[in-house]
């Protein structure tokens, strides 16, 4: 890289801060109370993908319909875990935006490390401005990619 | 004495050695000869450490094994599952590829046996050797066998990934296929064509930043020995070597080359890629597409939240499976291979190209070794950083057998699920810059200057970037 | 060739010394039982019939192959151990009393659950198994899979603190235990109905009588020990709200139409009986229901509880089952 095009890297980085620190005007959805009533079988989650909206307080009622499985969300400290016939139940109020995993915490078989589910609070922003990311990262491989 | 006519591409080294090196105008990227540095070099040249590495590596594969088929029939707590998908492959992806190309074969213990007795000792050859040394059928020649291996083992990986007892027999049948190998035919016929970690990590190697190579051609040429080629297990001539592919980085021609004239390099990355094209296979595209695609199912598979697909790609023979199967084979061999093709057309058409599309395919495929190796590294850290906490487990108990070996401390581990997601997106920002950055270099040396940035394969690296992350981070 | 020899030592001593580790324990063996649970459909428990004598400790090691298990040896009322996969769990068992004992999986592993069960059969040199006493529909010569429908039934939940307030006095004779265990509710109702003191109260006063009646055999504490045992035991198949639809109700019920047994389970089974439904409930006895769990459901998916739960864990687990036909709760 030549030095007197320090300015294309100026350039980049500051696209790059755009990309990622741009605020996103945040929908102004009032909380509201929501249950969602999971199934939990070898290996899945029914449903496995729960959408909420920031602020909501969820309560999560885990049925294990097999063998004994668990619930831990990824980014909120949550877990519990559910026997057949035994239906556990957390709650917990929405308050960290973005996508989450959950996956399950008690040995149910042999894909037990892989039975997972997510949790969407809000829009998921990260998807998008990595997506920004990856495009503008094209871009500067073109730009500086020239001999 | 040689078989050195017999290889394709001497023709082209032959070239190499009438003009040499220096007088070529090329610009030749920078490079750091590690084996200069003294200790390094002590080390190197003395054959005890690599072969204690091996040994241990030997040891530990036999361990694997045995933990495999007696140990605990429960996956994630099973020695072998865990030190074999979740350990060793972080690693292989995270450390050795990206590190140092093929690094992994040089101290991996798979052809060790085979090798004894195909060379009638380990250290030193011996007289007494065991073998038919045939040649390799020339149309079995190329990473076609290691794709379709690669592709094998996807279609069964939710079981050989989960289930111990087929992981182990998986381990069984490579050991005794290397030994047996190393018995019919001549060389590292195993590893060069058949190991499907071979077949990539070799790939990948070219975007790399270590390699052997010939300092002065010229020096070579007025040797007749060719003590390097007599030295080589794998078979490989220095000199002919037209990127770091087909080298295992085992340093038996550096330890063998009277004249010091080998150098194990420290280069920039990607110095491979992106020259003018005289090494470019078609091979390489289709393992190129399957690294890819792979990557894609196993993400879908592995990580996603979709049950269904968890279990058709798990119940084996079931008709699940056979749609699951299907898919993962239309999306390899059809749909990647087809759009890829497609943009490659479209790229022709529109900068009046007239080289044969096959070739034009062939040489695109370096393109996608930034954007596969870095793929798979974000596939890796979401796959295997976050069960890094069994490798404690199996390690304290390997057997399963109650043993306690160290303690019986379970610490609680770090929410490291936002630093993942992060990690996820500069990687796979990265390998689209670096194959974006590739593809300019490679249209530009195809001579077309007024036209010089290949979109319909930039949007191919877009869409292929965009779904990927969609399924780890969406 | 010194280097040589020194290099294929080492490689020939490593593969032996690893070699080694699974063989010696092989030979040697560990101290105490080794005992793999497995899901019923894979095996079950292996070894599956033990033997001890009593007063001599019977050590066991517990671990699991698949999933989350547990361990209890029936009629000991004893608390559980958790077998997980790959944890190995001592326990030591000292039996007091000969006899043939049931040991069985305590958590819920699939529909075939409770089919992991094995025995251990203790023997005792001085002295002889005493004959084990008939359970009560033996004694009373009940007919346990005889159909029983009540044709009277009430409005709504009966409540008993709607009974109590009525301020009524009951004959004695209603108001003991053998009454309690030998008759039905629907029993106890067309006995009052007929008396001439209730003639004033409606057919729903007279039910919440007989709720504030029939509670009164059962205790707080009885009703609260059953529930535990219904959630733990019941609830999968019957409903956490014994409403017949529990988890595995779906399951069970696709075994009853089948012209084939029912894959998983082996069985024509059917679905799982409803504790909310008067209809069977009011009409049933608790001889009748100690009957039906004791002895399980031949063939239809219900267990047989008999080696498990003793005697008064089945007393309790019934007075649990009230509750779901009668209102429990405490008014003032």
């Amino acid at each position: 890289m030549k030095l007197n095009h320090w300015w294309h890297w100026v350039i980049l980085a500051g696209l790059a801060f755009t990309v990622i620190f741009m605020p996103v005007p945040a929908g102004a959805a009032t909380p509201i109370e929501r249950t969602f009533r999971i199934d939990a079988r070898r290996f899945e989650y029914d449903p496995a993908i729960l959408k909420v909206n920031p602020g909501d307080r969820v309560t999560i009622e885990l049925a294990a319909t097999d063998v004994v499985h668990g619930l831990t969300i990824e980014g909120y400290d949550l877990q519990t875990t559910a026997d057949p016939g035994m239906t556990a139940s957390i709650s917990f109020t929405a308050d960290r935006s973005g996508t989450f995993r959950f996956h399950c915490t008690v040995t149910c078989g042999n894909m037990h490390p892989f039975m997972t589910g997510k949790l969407e609070v809000g829009q998921n922003t990260v998807l998008w401005r990595a997506i920004g990311l990856v495009g503008l990262a094209l871009f500067a491989g073109v730009w500086k990619g020239r001999k | 004495m040689t078989r050195l006519q017999e290889f394709p591409w001497m023709e082209d080294s032959a070239l190499d050695v009438a003009v040499p090196q220096s007088l070529k105008t090329r610009r030749v990227p920078s490079r750091i000869n590690l084996y200069r540095i003294p200790w390094l070099k002590a080390m190197l040249e003395n054959r005890w450490p690599q072969f204690l590495i091996r040994t241990v590596m030997l040891v530990g594969f036999v361990f694997t094994i045995a933990t495999a088929l007696l140990g605990s029939r429960v996956g994630s707590h099973n020695f072998a599952i865990i030190m074999v998908w979740i350990a060793w492959w972080t690693t292989l992806k995270l450390g050795f590829i990206p590190l140092g190309g093929r690094s992994w074969c040089s101290i991996c213990p798979i052809p060790l046996p085979g090798e004894w007795l195909q060379q009638g000792g380990i250290m030193e050859k011996g007289k007494r050797r065991l073998g038919l040394y045939l040649r390799w059928p020339k149309a079995l020649r190329g990473s076609w066998l290691q794709s379709g291996g690669f592709l094998l083992i996807g279609m069964f990986s939710a079981v050989t990934l989960t289930d111990p007892h087929v992981t182990g027999w998986v381990l069984l049948a490579l050991f005794a296929l290397a030994i047996g190998m190393s018995l019919v035919f001549e060389h590292r016929a195993f590893c060069s064509y058949i190991c499907p970690i071979g077949g990539f990590s070799g790939m990948y190697s070219k975007a790399t930043p270590v390699e052997v190579k010939v300092i002065d051609k010229e020096v070579c040429a007025r040797h007749g020995d060719k003590s390097c080629y007599q030295a080589c297990p794998w078979g490989i001539y220095p000199v002919a070597m037209k990127d770091s592919s087909a080298c295992g980085l085992c340093m038996e021609c550096l330890r063998a080359c009277p004249k010091d004239n080998l150098a194990l390099n420290l280069r920039p990355y990607g110095t491979d890629l992106a020259r003018p094209i005289t090494s470019s296979r078609l091979d390489e595209t289709f393992l190129a597409l399957i690294m890819l695609g792979s990557a894609l199912v196993f993400s879908a598979v592995f990580l996603g939240p979709w049950g269904w697909l968890k279990m058709s790609a798990f119940n084996l023979g079931s008709q699940a499976w056979l749609v699951y199967a299907a898919g993962f084979l239309a999306l390899n061999l059809l749909l990647l291979p087809g759009i890829f093709t497609l943009s490659v057309a479209v790229w022709k058409k529109i900068s009046h190209n007239s080289l044969p599309l096959r070739r034009m395919i062939a040489n695109e495929a370096q393109g996608l070794l930034p954007l596969g190796l870095l793929a798979w590294m974000a596939f890796t850290i979401s796959f295997a950083i976050p069960k890094l906490s069994y490798v404690v487990g199996v390690l304290n108990d390997p057997f399963g057998w109650g043993w306690q070996l160290l303690g019986a401390g379970t610490g609680a581990y770090p929410d490291v699920s936002r630093l993942i997601l992060a990690l996820e997106i500069v990687l796979l920002s990265v390998g689209v810059a670096w194959s974006a950055r590739v593809s300019r270099r490679l249209s530009q040396s195809e001579g077309k200057v007024n036209l010089p940035t290949n979109y319909p394969v930039l949007v191919f690296y877009f869409l292929y970037a965009g779904a990927f992350l969609w399924l780890l981070v969406g | 060739m010194i280097k040589e020899w020194i290099a294929r030592g080492i490689v020939v001593l490593g593969l032996a010394a690893v070699i080694s580790i699974p063989v010696l324990k092989t030979v040697h063996g560990s101290n105490g039982i080794v005992m793999h649970a497995r899901m019923a459909e894979n095996g079950g428990w292996a070894p599956e019939n033990l033997t001890a004598q009593v007063g001599e400790p019977l050590h066991l090691r517990l671990t699991s192959d698949d999933v989350s298990h547990g361990f209890a040896v029936g009629q000991l009322n004893q608390p559980a151990v958790e077998i997980n996969p790959s944890e190995v769990t001592d326990i030591t068992l000292v039996f007091t009393k000969p006899g043939k004992y049931t040991f069985y999986c305590t958590r819920w592993c699939s529909l075939n659950h409770w089919r992991m069960r094995g025995t251990i059969e203790v023997t005792d040199p001085q002295t002889k198994t005493e004959p084990a006493k008939p359970p009560l529909y033996v004694m009373l010569g009940l007919d346990i899979d005889e159909a029983h429908k009540a044709a009277v039934i009430p409005a709504g939940i009966p409540a008993a603190w709607r009974g109590a307030l009525l301020r009524r006095s009951v004959p004695e004779v209603y108001q003991n235990r053998d009454y309690y265990f030998s008759h039905t509710p629907l029993d106890l109702w067309t006995a009052l109905r007929s008396e001439q003191a209730y003639k004033d109260l409606s057919a729903q006063e007279v039910w919440d009588l007989v709720a504030w009646v029939w509670l009164a055999n059962t205790t707080p504490e009885q009703v609260q020990a059953g529930k535990e045992i219904y959630a733990a035991n019941c609830a999968a198949c019957h409903g956490e709200q014994g409403a017949g639809n529990g988890v595995y109700a779906d399951q069970l019920a696709a075994g009853t139409n089948s012209t084939d047994t029912n894959q998983s389970t082996g069985e024509h089974t059917q679905r799982p009986a409803n504790f909310t439904d008067p209809v069977t409930m009011l009409s049933a006895s608790p001889a009748h229901l100690q009957g039906k769990i004791i002895r399980g459901g031949m063939g239809t998916g219900m267990p047989s509880w008999g080696p498990i739960f003793t005697e008064d864990q089945t007393w309790q687990l019934i007075a649990y089952l009230w509750t779901f036909q009668f209102s429990s709760e405490v008014r003032p």
